[in-house]
């Protein structure tokens, strides 16, 4: 009965699904909230949900960890059976620069808060042209 | 001699800076002859394809081509005439290591054969950005940096999207393999991936209407970053972009979209430069309205138009540079960038260098900028799109009215102080402001060499 569940198209939809529902929370959050940090949150949940996405559709239920068998210096076995291990890769890479900048933008905003007493998006008026 | 030489020794001078931290100034002069003597034994063997570590579909890959070549060189230059600049300043650990980290950056991003190596090389500049942006520690450059951050943020998550459908629906990275198998995949996925990569490059490129932020990024950030956002940083991403867009041989309906945008940017911000009381802010529209030009011919896919564009990279570069610099001079002695100020100074020099600035931006002989907009403007009158060719010139008379009306202060009845420019300083922005007068007088060598980028640029995916 749960055979459906086990099934990479049944799963690659959920995931689809899932991940856009959460993109969408992202979006909606980056441009409504006001805090920084929250802002920042946002920026994260909707790198997150595309990391959710790719690694979700390249998942099949069938295949195997990439990991070759080495007997001596020879690769004897690489078959069609394993998974894709660029994806994952990938998305390490990228969570690792995600992270960077993530926390590179956390600490703009504590320094302007520092100056300002204000992480408000609203109330950052420097920038702001004085007319003479 | 390897391409990766191009990226590694800029980090690794960046990673030595605690060893030389006395000589930081000068060991960025030598870093970027090295660079320019490096890039240029690459030219006998175009184009060059290396595989990094190991030889397959997997590797990283740098792929040289007479357009990705020439850019990397133009950075090069460009570095170096700044790193001269700062012969006067005092050692700057935080210039020297960002300025690197942002040249490593760039030239990976046009030496890059694979989207993903793209991506990171995007990040990368994008970080050495935030910092650039954030130097003067203070609140409008904080403002600014956080500014930057969520826009940059929105960037990077399109382009990774694009990335992401691309590698679902192909099984590739590599631009050569993607370029082959576009036009396989269903049109709405295409769409897509083209939508996503205008947004992402589209915001990094500055382009209309998703550079509403770049006004303020450059006016919270100091002249010298301001000055290499401009002639550095947008002209990567126009590059990558448009590489894209030929390698992938897209549909003429998306070019026309990018037309209409280019034009709607050169008008948009030129208009919008007239109220400003703010130099930075004139100079930040003016370097929209040129990028928008770029776009705009860019687009074409015609080899006239696009030697044009490129002659017009290279000068807009070395002007905006030129420019910037000369403005950070008067903020270091007024504390600001208000128009006022060009009310205040008395110098020769620096009249004169904005003036050869601002008449070439503008077109007008015998400088550069006039050559570049008289090829770009025969390339259209030979396909007879005589329209454009008015916008362009009834455009540039509002940018000529602004940068007049900057000029004419000089003249106005108040008191002057001088202002004392360090040698280094008045030859190396004397050596801009004369090679901008020599590309005027003599352009032959340098329309030859954007005639062979542009028909590398058309030959798409035949390059790579």
């Amino acid at each position: 009965m749960f055979d459906i569940f086990n099934e990479t198209s049944f799963l690659h939809t959920i995931i689809t699904i899932g991940s856009f529902i959460i993109f969408g929370i992202a979006i909606v959050g980056v441009l409504t909230r006001k805090n920084l940090f929250k802002i920042f949150l946002s920026l994260s949940i909707a790198e997150a949900s595309l990391f959710l996405y790719f690694i979700g559709n390249h998942f099949e239920v069938s295949k195997i960890a990439p990991i070759a068998n080495i007997a001596g210096d020879n690769i004897t076995t690489f078959s069609s059976s394993m998974a894709d291990p660029v994806p994952q890769a990938m998305i390490l890479t990228t969570i690792v620069i995600a992270i960077a900048i993530l926390a590179l933008g956390l600490t703009f905003v504590t320094s302007y808060y520092k100056l300002t007493n204000n992480i408000d998006i609203d109330k950052m008026d420097e920038l702001k042209e004085v007319k003479s | 001699m390897s391409l990766v030489y191009l990226v590694v020794l800029p980090l690794l001078a960046s990673f030595l800076t605690p060893l030389f931290k006395n000589y930081l100034k000068y060991i960025s002069v030598i870093l970027n002859l090295a660079l320019l003597y490096t890039v240029f034994s690459f030219y006998g063997s175009l184009p060059l394809v290396e595989n990094i570590g190991f030889d397959s579909s997997l590797s990283i890959s740098f792929v040289a081509t007479s357009g990705s070549l020439f850019f990397a060189t133009l950075f090069i230059v460009v570095s170096l005439l700044f790193s001269l600049y700062n012969l006067a300043n005092q050692n700057n650990k935080a210039i020297f290591i960002v300025t690197n980290m942002l040249l490593a950056s760039v030239i990976g991003l046009v030496l890059s054969g694979d989207i993903f190596n793209i991506y990171i090389f995007f990040e990368l500049a994008s970080i050495s950005a935030y910092i650039l942006t954030s130097l003067n520690k203070d609140k409008k450059a904080y403002s600014a940096a956080i500014r930057y951050m969520i826009i940059g943020g929105v960037a990077s998550i399109f382009l990774l999207l694009a990335i992401v459908l691309i590698y679902l629906n192909i099984g590739s990275l590599r631009l050569e393999t993607i370029a082959l198998n576009f036009n396989t995949i269903d049109l709405k996925i295409q769409f897509l991936v083209l939508l996503s990569l205008f947004i992402g490059f589209g915001i990094k490129a500055e382009i209309s209407p998703l550079n509403f932020w770049v006004v303020d990024i450059y006016s919270g950030s100091s002249s010298k970053a301001a000055a290499l956002f401009s002639s550095i940083l947008s002209k990567s991403y126009i590059f990558v972009f448009f590489n894209i867009a030929y390698i992938l041989n897209i549909e003429p309906i998306y070019f026309n979209f990018l037309v209409f945008i280019g034009v709607l940017s050169f008008v948009v911000a030129e208009i919008s430069a007239l109220s400003c009381q703010e130099t930075k802010r004139i100079f930040a529209y003016s370097t929209l309205g040129q990028i928008g030009i770029l776009f705009l011919a860019f687009s074409y896919g015609d080899i006239d138009i696009l030697t044009g564009a490129i002659f017009l990279v290279a000068i807009h570069s070395i002007s905006k540079l030129m420019l910037f610099l000369s403005l950070d001079i008067l903020e270091n002695h007024f504390g600001s960038t208000s128009i006022d100020i060009f009310k205040k100074f008395n110098s020769l020099f620096l009249t004169t260098i904005f003036a050869i600035g601002f008449l070439s931006l503008l077109g007008i002989p015998p400088f550069g900028g006039f050559i570049a907009k008289l090829t770009i403007l025969k390339g259209f009158a030979s396909i007879e799109q005589y329209s454009i060719i008015a916008i362009i010139l009834i455009i540039s008379v509002v940018e000529a009215v602004y940068f007049f009306r900057l000029l004419g202060y000089r003249y106005e009845n108040q008191a002057k102080e001088d202002i004392k420019i360090p040698l280094v300083q008045k030859l190396s922005l004397g050596f801009i402001a004369i090679t901008i007068f020599y590309l005027g007088v003599y352009p032959d060598w340098l329309l030859d060499i954007s005639h062979f980028v542009a028909s590398s640029f058309l030959k798409g995916v035949a390059n790579v």
